[in-house]
């Protein structure tokens, strides 16, 4: 099943006096439960095109379908709501609200759209301890590691069960063998939780575990690729 | 909601020195403002109580003519009825009868508008209380000549004793704070003072065929206790009146204006001198709660027959102590509308500054999806507990100033001690007690605070979510 569609998608900056098409006449589809990575060399346009299918930023032309919804239908605090009820975000670094613990980070999203103490107490605790942080669930993100603090944003953008979890470099600032982990937990949850997984990187080891990956070069793709046991 | 609060509670503490700072500001502009307030308050309050508790009245019952033609002729009846509606309104502390005609006094070569006031000598104690402005002691070259004769006094204390060489005053304490003595010193010349200086005035008794002259006319008609003045002019319905009456002490009243011109004669005298038997043109009201002035007003009026009394009130007998107090109030307000200004845009800088370093931070909650309502409500808990923080503890520093200055009045010495009495005032300086205004404090900081918030936080509702999220 289709839960992304993305049709002839383009972003053209023209702040300054050179135009940069930084998404050049994209189209693709994600099927549900998909693990994709999108890779490309700096600049290729991979944070403007995962920002544009998590409704962060506004197209120049072209669509965007997430989960039914016309994204550039979505205006506002409507687009806010969205994007909670529907989106899980992982961002580079810093993703995570200073004065929360980790316990609180995780169950943000899901105290926003209102859900009860228990139920978030209970999916909070297992979602940490699934990424390996049940023992630092009442620290401050200052009081944990680059790894830590991104399996905390992991957790947070699963807690809620969104359908999508867009993550933009996740692993940017982790070194090898927290990179390994967070891959690691991404994939379980994936596959435990079936919910949709696109992320950008241009680490090979990324790469590697990912089941489908999608090269950009200039906004432009330049491959899409399945690998065996994807789907 | 208690997660937000939470949160902005949290947030606030971020920045422990930039949070401390701003609560500091406000905690400042509030203990400034509420201490200046509070005197300045006080300093009305006690002006009033000075010129209308002590002379005028808070309220008068005149005849309904009187106030636009103050002539004899339109004259009130002392009649045993008013007495008892006035003492059955409630709210009404004393009510004082007083005869008010202005007639011409001479004495020798020199003569002189004045205003006779017919008083009840004993009933009056409570509200002018003549008997407490009466001359007791009174320097005159020739007594100065004698008590430096019988003082070792430095050179200092001669040139005061000379600069005051025709100074009155109703109690040994004034003179000394005059002659610039330290008390132990006084209390060595107290003697000589008292054989000297002492001046002999008498108080009216209530059948008394003598009058109390304010100081400065009497200086001026050149009359001493024991002389006589004559009065001339025209009582009720156009009756001669005229009479010579001995004088039976000097008052020196606080205001200037007053001590030029007052003669005080008991109620008997004044009516028998004015042909107006058993008439006044005023009868004087003090409250037992004077911010009830006007529903005290009100309620008298209504008792009253309209056709016979009228009831005004303090603000529009003394209009021009009114528009004092308020040009006064008014700069008073202005100066606090400075200081908080100032203080307003610090705040500004402070909600800036956190909205600025926190840009990333939005980035994300709101791409999460955080509503940018949230966001803003967050944003202003934070101001808001840093307003009422500060807010709190200035009142908290200021209240037991208040307190304590509201029950035992400041009380100035020296030259500012004589600039209040020649203003005519008691040299206090009471504080308000807690009141409105205290609560207003509070109004304005908070609204100073959603003000502060409102321009940057119209930054978060324009916010575009990408930027924020490559700050
Ligand atoms: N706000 C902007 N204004 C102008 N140009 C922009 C803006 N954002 C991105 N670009 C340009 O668009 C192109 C794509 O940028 P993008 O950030 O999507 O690349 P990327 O693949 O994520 O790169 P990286 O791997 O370095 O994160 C780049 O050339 C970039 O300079
Ligand atoms: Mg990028």
């Amino acid at each position: 099943m289709k839960v992304i569609e993305i049709n002839k998608l383009n972003k053209i900056y023209n702040e300054s006096e050179v135009k940069v098409h930084a998404v050049n006449n994209v189209t693709f589809d994600i099927e549900e439960g998909e693990f994709t990575a999108i890779v490309g060399p700096s600049g290729s346009g991979k944070t403007t095109l995962l920002n544009m299918i998590g409704g962060l930023d506004i197209p120049t032309s072209g669509e965007v379908m997430v989960g039914g919804s016309l994204m550039s239908s979505l205006k506002g605090a409507d687009l806010t709501d969205f994007r909670l009820h529907n989106i899980g975000f992982v961002f580079q670094a810093y993703n995570l609200i200073p004065v929360l613990s980790a316990k609180e980070n995780t169950e943000f999203v899901m105290r926003l759209q209102g859900k009860s103490k228990k139920v978030c107490d209970a999916r909070t605790k297992e979602l940490l301890k699934a990424v390996g942080l049940g023992e630092r669930m009442n620290a401050r993100p200052a009081k944990l590691s680059g790894g830590q603090q991104q399996r905390v944003a992991v957790a947070r953008a699963l807690a809620s069960k969104p359908k999508f979890v867009l993550a933009d470099e996740p692993t940017a600032n982790l070194d090898s063998k927290s990179t390994e982990t967070l891959l690691d937990i991404m994939e379980k949850l994936n596959r435990e939780e079936n919910i949709t997984f696109i992320f950008s990187t241009h680490d090979a080891r990324v790469v590697k575990k990912a089941r489908r990956v999608i090269t950009l070069e200039d906004g432009k793709i330049l491959s899409d690729v399945r690998k065996n046991g994807g789907e | 909601m208690k997660d937000l609060i939470s949160i902005a509670w949290r947030n606030i503490w971020r920045n422990k020195r930039r949070t401390a700072i701003t609560i500091a500001s406000i905690f400042f502009a509030v203990f400034f403002a509420l201490i200046m307030r509070s005197m300045q308050l006080g300093t009305y309050g006690h002006m009033i109580d000075q010129s209308i508790e002590k002379f005028s009245g808070y309220l008068q019952v005149q005849n309904p003519e009187y106030f636009d033609d103050p002539s004899l002729d339109n004259y009130l009846d002392y009649s045993g009825e008013l007495i008892q509606t006035i003492q059955q309104t409630e709210g009404i502390s004393i009510a004082v009868p007083r005869i008010e005609a202005f007639v011409l006094a001479s004495s020798g070569h020199q003569s002189k508008g004045v205003m006779v006031t017919g008083i009840d000598p004993v009933q009056e104690l409570q509200v002018s209380n003549p008997e407490h402005l009466l001359v007791k002691y009174r320097l005159t070259p020739e007594i100065v000549t004698k008590i430096m004769h019988e003082t070792t006094f430095d050179k200092k204390q001669i040139e005061l004793l000379k600069f005051n060489e025709t100074g009155l005053y109703h109690n040994l304490d004034r003179l000394a704070l005059d002659l610039g003595l330290k008390p132990e010193d006084f209390e060595k010349y107290h003697p000589v003072f008292e054989t000297h200086a002492s001046y002999s005035g008498q108080y009216l008794k209530p059948d008394d065929d003598g009058v109390l002259v304010s100081s400065r006319l009497a200086n001026y008609l050149q009359v001493d206790v024991g002389d006589s003045i004559i009065l001339m002019g025209q009582g009720k319905f156009g009756a001669t009146a005229a009479g010579i009456f001995p004088v039976k002490g000097l008052v020196k009243i606080l205001s200037p204006d007053l001590d030029n011109k007052l003669v005080y004669m008991a109620l008997p005298l004044a009516q028998d001198f004015l042909n107006m038997p058993n008439n006044l043109t005023c009868l004087v009201m003090n409250l037992t709660n004077n911010d009830q002035l006007i529903e005290v007003q009100k309620r008298l009026t209504s008792n009253l027959d309209p056709n016979k009394f009228v009831v005004k009130n303090w603000k529009e007998i003394n209009p021009i102590l009114e528009q004092q107090i308020q040009s006064d109030n008014k700069s008073g307000q202005m100066f606090l509308g400075i200081l908080y200004f100032i203080i307003f845009f610090g705040i500004i800088g402070t909600v800036l500054m956190m909205i600025a370093e926190r840009k990333r931070e939005f980035g994300v909650m709101v791409a999460i999806g955080m509503r940018k309502s949230k966001l803003i409500l967050i944003l202003v808990i934070e101001m808001l507990f840093i307003g009422i923080i500060g807010t709190a503890l200035g009142m908290m520093a200021v209240a037991p100033l208040v307190y304590y200055y509201n029950f035992h009045p400041y009380r100035f010495t020296g030259e500012m001690a004589k600039m209040y009495e020649d203003m005519g005032m008691d040299a206090l300086m009471p504080a308000a007690g807690f009141d409105a205004y205290f609560a207003w404090q509070a109004l304005i900081i908070l609204l100073m605070v959603f003000l502060a918030c409102y321009i940057p936080l119209r930054r978060i509702r324009k916010m575009k979510v990408m930027n924020a999220l490559r700050a």
